[in-house]
């Protein structure tokens, strides 16, 4: 049997480290932290409630947020969704109008196109060619029926960096817009401060940075005065923004990820970004290939278009040996040519035959000769075949 | 997109990818590049008089190039091959459908499977122009 493809698509999901995996398992079973958090009266649920406050307090500190701030969830889809009609609704005696890129999340668009269909105004803002949002813009987009400004920190499909630090000061002198951050591709590959800021809300995801699937967090400052309203309704749980039992085991793993990811960034940080340098003067050997998103990105995503391929036969070409996405058909179910890189100025074929790479904390330099090779092979074997 | 053996094993190795030049060669193409998917059929003659006889010339050997997906290229692949030997005539050795059956493409994939036909009967058209 052939050796597996490696793995490079560490923007879609990462495995759960194993210290992290361990700390969920002491929350499953019979002589673990199996009870309710919510329930008061008992050790067993008061066990499960300190290791969720502890969990809580984790995911906190990673994010520079304030215990009281994270609500959980389950996951950045959820975070956003939470966040675009819990402020929607809770201040919409205020204005109908919300501000955001065309280069967000999938999570925040459709919210948004959701809110468009009930009778909102969404504007949604073109980026530079680079893929970065300038601030100025964003400003000059708030009106004073705007109530939400949903900005992403790291791109998904590019690893570009928005100079969210900017945007929040000019939202918060804007003195009615509310800041929302997307930070699912943050945590483990670039500092984040959400307090120092000014950032009022902010999604997490646990997946992205060794932690489990099916568990996010939504930051919703406290410090700020953040009102939203709840998408779902029942026990009250999570300062009744989000009711439903806490699923303890998701919580720590949670926590203990972040707490993971962020010791040691800066040195990981220089490592991975060793590798993307790497790959890049590899790739960019080939002719014929161009950067997707030459804004400040962050270390672990490099997204690449190369010309005179097309994007079904490269992934195609390369899937036996490694495993990353493409610009056409993994980042949604349609084979549409990705909306992001549409957005950058790409043709349709550019932006189809652009494949993300994406490391991590396994990620190893020989893995990234063996990548090099590999799109090297595949790319230069596709032209001759398309006779170019 | 998971792929059938036989796609697979002509879109890794077509072994009859490339092109063909000289006074007795014809070519036929269709689609566009920009449209995403472009193919074109390279075809040598044999010489009146040996291997062909009547009004259409025997194709001595065949091949091609593509710029489209794992099918287009495998079917464009399997026709290249299935040429050497026939008539220069329009007719695919086999149906559209018929191929798409052989190599397991999902019906979505017919609209680029037509483009690999346009430009076989783009090229034996050709072929069919030289022998008269």
């Amino acid at each position: 049997m052939s050796d597996p493809p490696l793995y490079l698509d560490y923007a879609a999901s990462t495995p759960v480290a194993r210290p992290v995996a361990q700390r969920m398992a002491q929350c499953l079973t019979l002589e673990g932290a199996f009870g309710n958090p919510g329930s008061a009266g008992h050790v067993y649920g008061e066990r499960a409630r300190e290791l969720v406050d502890g969990a809580r307090a984790e995911v906190a500190a990673a994010v520079g947020a304030m215990a009281r701030d994270i609500v959980f969830t389950s996951g950045a889809t959820e975070s956003n969704n939470l966040a675009l009609f819990g402020v929607a609704d809770y201040y919409r005696g205020s204005g109908r109008h919300i501000v955001t890129g065309r280069t967000e999340h999938k999570s925040v668009l459709d919210p948004c196109r959701e809110l468009e269909r009930r009778g909102w105004r969404v504007t949604y803002l073109a980026p530079e060619s680079d893929g970065a949002l300038d601030p100025e813009r964003v400003a000059a987009a708030v009106t004073a029926e705007t109530v939400l400004v949903s900005v992403m920190h790291v791109n998904n499909e590019t690893g570009v960096i928005q100079d969210i630090a900017a945007m929040a000061a000019l939202c918060a002198r804007s003195g009615r817009a509310r800041f929302h951050v997307d930070a699912a591709q943050s945590v483990g590959k670039c500092a984040l401060d959400f307090n120092a800021l000014e950032i009022d809300l902010m999604s997490l995801s646990a997946h992205k940075a060794y932690g489990p699937k099916g568990a996010g967090a939504l930051a919703v400052s406290s410090r700020r005065g953040v009102q939203l309203s709840p998408l779902l309704h029942g026990g009250g749980q999570e300062r009744s923004l989000r009711s439903g039992t806490v699923a303890t085991h998701q919580a720590v793993g949670m926590g203990a990820a972040f707490t993971l990811a962020s010791a040691g960034l800066e040195a990981e940080a220089r490592r991975i970004a060793g590798l993307k340098e790497r790959l890049w003067s590899a790739l960019r050997a080939l002719g014929g290939v161009h950067l997707n998103g030459a804004a400040r990105s962050v270390p672990n995503i490099l997204n690449v278009s190369f010309e005179g391929v097309e994007g079904e036969s490269l992934l195609a070409a390369v899937s036996p040996q490694i495993a990353v996405s493409t610009g056409s058909a993994c980042s949604s179910a349609s084979a549409d040519p990705s909306y992001v890189l549409r957005a950058l100025g790409r043709d349709d074929r550019l932006a189809e035959s652009s494949l993300r790479f994406s490391f991590g904390r396994f990620t190893r330099e020989d893995e990234i000769e063996a990548a090099a090779a590999a799109v090297t092979r595949a790319v230069t074997r596709l032209r001759r075949i398309g006779g170019t | 997109m998971k792929y059938s053996e036989r796609t697979r094993r002509y879109f890794d190795d077509p072994p009859t990818a490339g092109s063909l030049t000289g006074p007795d060669t014809v070519h036929g193409a269709a689609g566009s590049r920009a449209q995403g998917t472009w193919v074109q059929f390279d075809l040598r003659l044999a010489a009146p008089g040996t291997a062909g006889s009547g009004t259409s010339l025997e194709i001595a050997a065949a091949r091609f190039s593509a710029f489209g997906c794992p099918h287009v290229i495998a079917v464009a692949a399997w026709l290249a091959e299935q040429a050497v030997g026939r008539r220069a005539e329009p007719a695919l050795p086999e149906s559209v459908q018929a191929l798409r059956m052989r190599f397991e493409a999902p019906v979505e994939k017919l609209g680029r499977l037509l483009i690999v036909e346009d430009a076989w009967i783009a090229a034996m058209r050709a072929a069919a122009g030289a022998s008269h």
